[in-house]
């Protein structure tokens, strides 16, 4: 059905339209006298609501209709914006979030144990309270007024529609055969949404009547890619009378008026032509380049969307079998300077060397084209904070900085839970309570400070608080309860390291165990997350100023910087990120301790992996130097051991399969220039 | 009344290969391309019968040892080409010996699995075309089992 193409642009939207309802709501509820604010928010309801009709979901356009009835109220002044108003806007807004995850899960808003009704009802009674219907109506008369006029007006006009030989043929088949033949004039709402499954409704519900379409203007590829503006003519053969029909088309919602009229094709033909000979020269133009005359039309209206509109929406698959062809290109490149190395033509060194900027360039664009905003991810939190702090008794001065720093589309999703963890942390355990505050001397508004930014091939994401501060004792008595630590470690163990055992699994300093934090889980999840997508986390705190946690990611995923390393004849990369350094040692350096094989290096005690032992691969000769490639993971090293070093490369990351799920030592593939393949070691896993 | 399956009479067409001694065939839905045995990259610690990747056109994708999955033996310096399948957005590569062709038959002329009760549902029967005799696979669940194993 085509209404399903249509979801995933309904979605998209709606979610935006949600978004930006919670980001004015937040702003209303600190200046409720912003009126710009109501007026945008009753526009945004207006929309979605129409949206929501056009998708036939009923419950969702009930909802957004009687918000929307409300806020016509308060912006015509009619009623007041109380807090009760607010939060129940607020708790209409994640009804329509659910609703809409529910679409997509199920492909209906109804949702299961919430109460859409309940929250309907009220809205009707703040309705109710508020008497307003007889001015309403008399506007309404008006309007009618108003619409009559210019129907009147809109009749006498030509139809625009070219009448030819064969239509008139057809029409008159038609008649013959009981139909009638009527010109229709749609209007669309101006600022609807989904213009183009509006009209498909519209043409839909004529041929369920049993009518036909014969002719649109604009064509109905034009409507289909949206080429028009707010209406839209018909030229259709239907047995029902125009009566009936208007009242059909009119339950379409958005649409602002049908202007339906029963013809004679051959009388209009005759009016079309006294026109045409009454203006000839435009006449003359038109019929020479009547193909042009329409698209200068459409184009104007392009140039018009564009102004509007800088962004084009594509689908995230598209986007990766770009990336994989980019991938393909870089490859192929590098196999033709491989091959073209060993005869060395000047002539084509010019041309090479140019193909070589072109894909470097391109895969450039590739890259950034992935990236997105953080703000994706930010933009939900300002609404959340303001629950939780609510929740907690807690007043929250929540700043965002740097928004826009891009990162990869594939952390967008994966970020989101360990960011809110922080934020849940720091209202939860950070910030004091208002008296507590005023009694040190603070200032009574806690400040949380949520930023990303650049920083070289990483984006740096901190959360900081000026609350309470890491309580080092506090640490290191649960960390020693939980066997974590022994005493006499705690106390030699600086502050930061101290810090550092809160990510450990099962630590949870709070003693009541709270709905928002301190369920056990929590920064070690923070961790993992952050370690699976190749970034790192650190905490810094100072008693009663404050608390800073530091997330570092990778700009991107899909390409990495590894180091190369050899054994026997096959390739093996090793993600830079998780290398501390290399080194060489002889055999006479291993010692075994525990029956684990270990080097000492600057004092510390490293164990070594032999790359051969652990992959279980035929290795016959042990040098005496050998190559170690010191990884880290988490708070401790080891030595890998390689027969050689390569070198550092950017590799691109490609899963090797469902069939190697059951494979934990390799997070994925490269393919390298030559055309053979590195697998990629996934050092967590390697050192189990 | 009831209508048998065995009763309606389908054609079909089938890519046929052979491995060791005998004569295979995939369904041609499955089947994306045949290439010539290119170098395998090992992946240690893989199930057995993955012998490992090859690089297609900038996709890694895994390459089967047939005849492992089959347990029969072959020897290895025989394969020369591979046939590239696809099924259930998994894509793989069976070593082969030869490619023989494509083969129409219809499925009157399949008998059922009783004789190659070895295979179980990896096999959807033998195709009797004269005197030739080809195993007819299933290559869906060929792959769902070495997708499984070990999981």
């Amino acid at each position: 059905m085509m209404k399903d193409e249509y979801l995933g642009v309904f979605i998209d939207e709606s979610r935006e339209a949600i978004q930006r309802m919670n980001e004015i709501l937040l702003d209303v509820e600190k200046n409720p006298e912003n009126m710009e604010a109501i007026n945008e928010l009753f526009r945004l309801l207006h929309t979605l609501k129409g949206m929501a009709g056009t998708m036939e979901f009923n419950t969702m356009m009930t909802l957004c209709h009687r918000m929307e009835n409300v806020l016509d109220e308060i912006r015509n002044g009619r009623m007041r914006l109380t807090e009760d108003i607010i939060d129940k806007l607020f708790k209409g807004a994640d009804i329509l979030d659910q609703m809409l995850d529910r679409i997509i899960d199920e492909g209906t808003d109804e949702l299961i144990g919430v109460d859409v009704d309940g929250l309907i009802g009220h809205f009707e009674s703040i309705l109710n309270k508020s008497s307003m219907n007889n001015k309403k109506e008399k506007e309404e008369e008006e309007r009618e007024k108003e619409r009559e006029k210019e129907e009147k007006k809109e009749e006498s006009e030509v139809i625009p529609i070219e009448i030819t030989d064969e239509l008139i043929h057809v029409a008159k088949e038609a008649k013959e055969r009981g139909y009638r033949v009527f010109y229709i004039k749609v209007f669309l709402k101006e600022g609807a949404q989904l213009k183009s499954a509006r009209i498909y409704l519209v043409l839909h519900k004529i041929e369920d009547m049993g009518g036909e379409i014969l002719r649109t203007n604009p064509s109905i590829e034009e409507i289909e890619e949206e080429k028009f503006e707010w209406d839209v003519d018909l030229l259709i053969v239907a047995k029902q009378n125009s009566e009936k029909l208007s009242k059909a088309l009119s339950s379409v919602s958005d649409i602002e008026k049908v202007i339906i009229r029963e013809i004679d094709p051959e009388e209009i033909k005759k009016q079309q032509e006294r026109k045409e000979e009454s203006d000839k020269v435009e006449k003359a133009v038109k019929k020479s380049i009547p193909q042009e005359s329409t698209s200068t039309v459409s184009s104007d209206y392009d140039k018009q969307r564009r102004k509007l509109s800088q962004t084009v929406r594509v689908d995230i698959e598209k986007l990766d079998t770009l990336m994989n062809l980019m991938g393909e290109l870089v490859i192929a490149r590098s196999r033709i300077v491989e091959t073209l190395k060993k005869y060395s033509i000047k002539e084509i060194d010019e041309s090479l060397a140019q193909l070589s900027r072109i894909t470097l360039d391109l895969q450039n664009i590739v890259m950034k084209i992935r990236m997105v905003p953080i703000a994706y991810v930010f933009n939900r939190f300002p609404r959340m904070v303001r629950d939780l702090a609510k929740q907690m008794n807690k007043e929250v001065n929540f700043i965002i900085e740097g928004e826009d720093t891009e990162l990869d589309r594939t952390f967008v999703e994966e970020i989101g839970d360990p960011i809110l963890h922080l934020l849940r942390n720091a209202i939860d355990h950070g910030i004091e309570s208002k008296e507590e505050r005023i009694a040190k001397g603070k200032p009574p508004v806690g400040t949380i400070i949520l930023s990303a930014r650049h920083e070289g091939n990483n984006v740096v994401i901190e959360v900081s608080d000026d609350g309470r501060g890491l309580d080092r004792e506090r640490i290191a008595k649960r960390a020693i309860e939980r066997g974590l630590i022994d005493e006499a470690r705690a106390a030699t163990l600086p502050d930061e390291e101290i810090f550092q055992l809160i990510f450990l699994p099962g630590f949870s300093t709070r003693d009541q165990v709270t709905q928002v934090s301190g369920r056990g889980v929590g920064m070690d999840v923070v961790k993992n997350v952050v370690e699976n997508l190749k970034g790192s986390v650190s905490i810094e705190s100072q008693k009663d100023k404050g608390t800073k946690v530091t997330i570092r990611l990778p700009l991107t995923l899909a390409i990495i910087q590894a180091l190369l390393v050899k054994v026997n004849s096959l390739v093996y990369a090793i993600p830079i990120a998780s290398i501390d350094s290399t080194l060489k040692i002889t055999k006479d350096d291993i010692q075994v301790v525990q029956d684990q094989e270990v080097v000492v290096i600057r004092r510390e005690v490293i164990p070594i992996i032999k790359l051969w032992e652990t992959l279980q691969i035929p290795h016959d000769v042990e040098s005496e130097s050998m190559n170690v490639v010191i990884v880290r993971v988490g708070n401790k090293k080891y030595g890998v051991v390689v027969d050689t070093l390569i070198g550092q490369d950017d590799i691109v990351i490609k899963s090797l399969g469902k069939l190697f799920r059951d494979v934990k030592e390799f997070s994925g593939g490269a393919v390298l220039g030559d055309g053979s393949i590195a697998l990629i070691l996934d050092v967590t896993n390697l050192t189990e | 009344m009831e209508v048998n399956e065995k009763d309606v009479v389908r054609e079909f067409e089938a890519l046929s290969f052979s491995i060791g001694d005998q004569e295979m065939a995939f369904d041609v839905d499955y089947v994306e391309q045949v290439i010539d045995k290119p170098e395998i990259t090992p992946v240690p610690k893989s199930k057995p019968m993955i012998k490992g990747i090859i690089n297609l056109r900038g996709r890694i994708v895994p390459i089967i040892d047939l005849a492992g999955v089959l347990e029969s033996h072959v020897d290895e310096s025989k394969y020369e080409s591979i046939v590239v399948v696809k099924y259930n957005d998994i894509e793989a590569g069976f070593l082969v010996e030869s490619v023989k062709g494509v083969l129409r038959a219809s499925t009157n002329e399949v008998e059922g699995i009783g004789s190659l009760e070895k295979y179980g549902d990896k096999s959807k029967g033998l195709i009797k075309k004269g005197n030739r005799l080809v195993v007819y696979l299933e290559v869906s669940k060929i792959i769902d089992e070495i997708a499984e194993e070990g999981l």
